[in-house]
């Protein structure tokens, strides 16, 4: 059985790495994915998500609830997010080079991915910051309704609304597109 | 309410480049591992001493009581340092509960019972 937040919480506390380490690889990819949520960017999402982990490592203390460890960690994803938006510093475009891997796919199928993660990008700026969140913590972290509504601190209900609106927004503009072509 | 099937967002699975994504991972351990061992640092090392001190304090304490009752039990008279190392014994289980160590009076009070009254 997986040990919950709060024993893992309390280990780190107590100066356990492997506790820190077993929250890292439960909470680094939905911290990228709501930092994704608030910049837009894909580069600037791995650095937010690696600084504000290692901030709420640091301030592991402060966590007054650690049952609700995965929602206080997010809120300081959001919130240095945010700083970096409110700084105007963040990366609006990424260079193809940064995602080319030297063993990694064609040049060809890179700028088609290149291609298809710009429209979704536009197509998720249509959304609202806290419909992004969900839309990517539920369709590609794979959180449950009730997860999200734990860690967001809304109810089950706004969740799956959000989730619905959003897709159907995705799948309107994504269907647009499309048809363009 | 029907949900509309889900938009394919694995275009930004950070795994799709794995490489960079264990380098975002490594990092993030790293710079973990260095604030848990400033953080183990930075502790009272009195605190991570008496972690492992009180278990040995009670089982020394604890011999040394076991010790005193089997002398009395075969009859053998109590030779001064016998009844010197039983009192030792009860004032270092005595520190052991209340979690801090004896004071300088109560050792010599120990040692020394008739001196220290």
């Amino acid at each position: 059985m997986e040990e919950s937040d709060t024993g893992l919480v309390l280990r780190v506390r107590r100066g356990d790495a492997a506790a820190a380490n077993r929250l890292l690889e439960r909470y680094l990819r939905p911290c990228r994915a709501v930092a994704l949520a608030v910049t837009g960017s894909e580069a600037d999402a791995d650095d937010v998500c690696q600084d504000a982990f290692v901030s709420a490592i640091e301030r592991i203390d402060d966590c007054r609830e650690p049952a609700r460890f995965g929602g206080w960690l997010l809120q300081i994803v959001r919130n240095r997010a945010r700083n970096l938006l409110r700084r105007g510093e963040v990366r609006r475009t990424e260079s193809l080079d940064e995602h080319t891997v030297a063993d990694g796919p064609s040049p060809v199928l890179e700028v088609e991915r290149q291609e298809l993660r710009e429209r979704l990008r536009g197509a998720l700026a249509t959304l609202s910051e806290t419909q992004r969140e969900v839309v990517l913590l539920h369709d590609l972290e794979g959180w449950r309704h009730g997860e999200i509504a734990e860690r967001l601190e809304l109810p089950v209900g706004t969740v799956r609304s959000h989730l619905h609106h959003a897709r159907r927004r995705l799948r309107e503009i994504l269907g647009n597109l499309e048809a363009e072509r | 309410m029907n949900d509309p099937e889900a938009a394919d967002l694995t275009a930004f699975d950070p795994e799709r480049d794995p490489r960079h994504w264990s380098h975002v991972k490594n990092a993030t351990r790293f710079r973990v591992a260095q604030v848990i061992l400033q953080r183990n640092r930075g502790r009272d090392p009195l605190a991570v001493v008496s972690g492992w001190a009180s278990p040995i304090l009670a089982t020394a304490a604890t011999i040394l009581l076991l010790l005193g009752a089997a002398n009395v039990l075969i009859g053998r008279p109590d030779p001064p340092a016998a009844s010197e190392a039983r009192r030792l014994a009860y004032l270092t289980e005595a520190a052991v509960l209340r979690g801090h160590g004896p004071t300088g009076a109560e050792l010599m009070a120990a040692i020394h019972p008739r001196e220290a009254r």
